[in-house]
């Protein structure tokens, strides 16, 4: 397989990952600020740390000064300057699938041109809620097809592995993020004794759709030990860290046909590391400072894995959109 | 589809039955389905019209063009003529220039011609002696419909793919008319044209027998990718951009996830000035460094040939039928539209008179610009082409307006008559194969003579009947 095509698959899977998982993090917080009772104050909070999740605080920051919904809203969904709006991801995620159109399946691509014209259709102006509710189901709908496509219908084979990496390394650090991000929260509300933490981890429970799953395994009562250890080490949960690491370090040995040659050595070695790290880790024994700085390195180690696989396979950067636009005319 | 006495024609009778048994509502239903199948598959160019570029799908007309057999066998045996003619005029031209010894054709014609490449094309041993791999033949039908050949493309003819489509969206949003045709199917054609690719095989192959082919693509923003990505896919081949390519040692490789792959056969879609900054356009980013090195040295081979523009030029094309005879002493059997050259005095002087009559080309542009329809031209519009031909007369030729044959179109939701025309797509390997059928290009804006997608023009699925029982096509 040619490296530029792998990359694009493997920046295709990341780019519908990262849509999906942005829309129910956006869909979960618009649902629960339709309930919440909240001062002003509060509510600002809460969807700081969306933008966190979901995008950079600081380049909201340097665009915006008010925490108004709408504002957000269009912000993460829609704004052209922001690179991880929903906008962006399905363009992106499109762009990368037509440029390995020959090799995937059919209704692959079918499926993701449908969900852009769709999202084209929405106003990026004059949008009301619903309409951005739709687009967000539409979008997790989106994900979900075409990881059936991909599941029901391609050999295994590199171009399903290169597309699995992808899936397996953006779902991992997403998951890191979030529980970081309510870390960060839960340390810096510790200091106010009337505060209670639950609301952050069911709320990191819902943003990766976990809260069933997480109820069947333990009482329902939400604590923040048992949620960051069903998030984090949990190997029978598909967007627990654990559970994704080790899914790419399967791929990756597969792909290799089980032996470690010196140009995939590197490779090897840093996922290594990382699932060494979590066999040695006591979650329910570290403080929540330790816990947030655990949590900085995986999302560390997670780029570099990203950095060291494209590497090994000689993957390129992405294009720059405007590289390779070409008008000569064909007859 | 019809006579003058108002009955359908033969060959388009059990259509005609069929279509009267929809309601104007089913039609206009099906004929939604049909174009939403194409913009969701993504079956789209790209018009540059604005910066950014904006992606259209092709109207889709359902209503078929069919051919009769003893029609298509005219129309496949002239194809190939013509086609056989102008490989051996492109084999002469960069080698001997016997035609050009014997005064044929003007040497100014072509050493004047912006597509001729002498020095990077000049006694290169290329494949079987074939510079023409995929020919994309424009046909129309005049007033006697009598086919004649419009314009050749022997660089980069595009369109395979809407061929294909058309057929594909037709039998799933029509499947009522298909019980009762007999029609030359199109299936095979891809593993014919595979076939004629690998018989490309250069001379310092590895495997001959399993050459490595791919195609060159300048990537997802040209306007044709869309093409470029059904036949990869159909044939199987890689897809890839210049910089997928590198070359080492004189022998082209391209970068695969496992390292460097050696690769046998280009067929090309890029033009030539971006092949090779080392050969051609040394600004161009979209080529390979070194490929015509490779090239030379027999290590790889491209389809098209390279320099083949000098052959499919408007000013050549009024040549072709000379070259026939010339070559093959045959007469040519499918005609052109008549030409007139304006840098003869004469047929100038003719043609300044009458330009109000007349279709004016420059003879280096196509896709319907720097064109003069005299008959739907404004006195100013006349005025600025005479102008221009007084000032470069080399650079542009007439013909008359042919009374083009018109087929029935249905578009919001009524049929009215329109100019079509028809591409036919000529594959050369070891022989030559005609894909049955084509791309039937019509001219969708009311009395509107352009067919060209980039003006506004449409698609039709083109149907070749079969004689009795045969299973030839």
């Amino acid at each position: 397989m040619l490296s530029r095509v792998a990359d694009s698959l493997y920046w295709m899977a990341r780019n519908i990952e990262r849509a999906e998982n942005n829309s129910r993090v956006l869909s979960a917080r618009l649902i629960n600020m339709l309930e919440a009772s909240d001062t002003d104050a509060v509510a600002e909070r809460d969807w700081e740390e969306v933008i966190e999740i979901c995008a950079s605080f600081s380049d909201y920051k340097q665009e915006y000064s008010t925490f108004n919904p709408d504002t957000i809203v269009q912000y993460l969904a829609f704004q052209e300057q922001n690179p991880n709006s929903l906008a962006n991801c399905i363009g992106y995620a499109r762009d990368n699938a037509k440029s390995a159109r020959e090799i995937i399946p059919h209704e692959l691509w079918e499926c993701l041109n449908e969900c852009y014209w769709n999202s084209i259709d929405v106003d990026r102006q004059y949008w009301n809620l619903k309409e951005v509710d739709h687009l967000l189901r539409e979008i997790k709908l989106m994900s979900f097809t075409t990881q059936g496509v991909i599941e029901s219908s391609m050999t295994r084979d590199e171009t399903y592995t290169f597309i699995q990496i992808g899936k397996w390394l953006e779902r991992a650090e997403k998951t890191a993020r979030i529980l970081n991000v309510m870390c960060e929260k839960a340390r810096k509300e510790a200091e106010n004794p009337e505060a209670h933490h639950y609301y952050y981890w069911l709320a990191a429970l819902q943003f990766v759709n976990g809260h069933d799953a997480y109820l069947k395994k333990y009482p329902p009562t939400i604590s923040a030990k048992d949620v960051l250890a069903f998030l984090i080490t949990d190997g029978t949960f598909p967007r627990s860290i654990q559970y994704c690491v080790n899914h790419v370090w399967d791929a990756v040995k597969d792909m290799e046909g089980g032996k470690v040659s010196h140009y995939s050595e590197e490779l090897f070695d840093a996922i290594e590391r990382v699932k060494i790290e979590f066999d040695e880790m006591k979650i329910k024994d570290l403080q929540m400072h330790e816990l947030g700085e655990f949590l900085d390195q995986f999302q560390d180690h997670c780029n570099n894995i990203g950095r060291i696989f494209s590497k090994t396979y000689y993957l390129i950067e992405p294009a720059d959109s405007s590289v390779g636009v070409m008008t000569q005319f064909q007859n | 589809m019809m006579e003058m006495d108002g009955k359908p024609k033969s060959h388009y009778e059990q259509f005609h039955d069929i279509l009267n048994r929809f309601s104007v509502e089913d039609l206009h239903e099906k004929n939604e389905t049909a174009q939403l199948s194409f913009l969701r598959q993504g079956i789209t160019f790209t018009v540059y019209s604005d910066k950014t570029g904006t992606e259209r799908t092709m109207p889709f007309d359902f209503i078929p063009v069919i051919i009769p057999p003893d029609q298509w066998e005219q129309i496949e045996k002239g194809m190939k003529q013509r086609v056989k003619a102008l490989n051996l005029f492109l084999e002469d031209i960069y080698n001997d220039q016997q035609i050009l010894k014997d005064g044929l054709i003007p040497r100014e014609l072509i050493e004047d011609n912006p597509y001729y490449y002498k020095e990077q094309a000049t006694g290169l041993k290329i494949p079987n002696d074939n510079h023409i791999f995929l020919a994309g033949i424009d046909l129309i039908r005049d007033h006697n419909g009598e086919y004649r050949v419009l314009e050749d493309n022997l660089r980069n003819p595009s369109g395979m793919s809407y061929v294909f489509q058309n057929r594909f969206v037709m039998r799933r949003v029509f499947p009522e008319f298909f019980n009762s045709h007999q029609i030359c199917t199109l299936e095979h054609q891809l593993s014919n044209l595979h076939e004629a690719l690998c018989s490309h095989a250069p001379e310092n192959s590895e495997d001959k027998h399993h050459p490595i082919a791919v195609l060159l693509t300048p990537g997802s923003y040209n306007a044709a990718y869309y093409d470029h990505v059904f036949l990869a896919q159909q044939m199987g081949i890689e897809l890839v951009e210049g910089r997928d390519l590198v070359v080492k040692d004189d022998c082209v490789y391209m970068k695969t996830i496992r390292g460097l792959h050696r690769v046998d056969i280009i067929y090309r879609r890029i033009d030539d000035d971006f092949l090779d900054p080392k050969a051609f356009n040394p600004e161009s980013v979209l080529g390979v460094p070194g490929l015509l090195e490779a090239y030379r040295k027999g290590n790889v081979a491209i389809t098209n040939g390279i320099g083949n523009g000098v052959a499919d030029d408007k000013a050549i094309y009024a040549y072709v039928p000379d070259m026939i005879r010339y070559y093959l002493d045959e007469e040519p059997l499918i005609k052109n539209v008549e030409t007139y050259f304006l840098r003869d005095k004469e047929a100038r002087e003719h043609v300044l008179e009458n330009l109000e009559e007349l279709v004016v080309k420059n003879v280096g542009s196509s896709g319907g610009y720097d064109m003069l329809i005299g008959p739907h031209a404004t006195k100013a519009e006349i005025e600025l082409f005479r102008e221009k031909i007084i000032q470069d007369p080399a650079q542009y030729i007439a013909q008359p307006t042919i009374k083009l044959s018109r087929a029935p179109a249905f578009q919001k939701e009524r049929f009215y008559p329109c100019h079509v025309d028809l591409r036919v797509f000529v594959m050369g390997g070891k022989e030559l194969k005609v894909l049955p059928g084509g791309l039937s290009r019509v001219a969708l804006k009311e009395g509107s003579l352009v067919v060209n997608s980039s003006q506004g023009g449409g698609g039709k699925d083109t149907w070749v009947l079969k004689q009795g029982s045969d299973d030839s096509c």
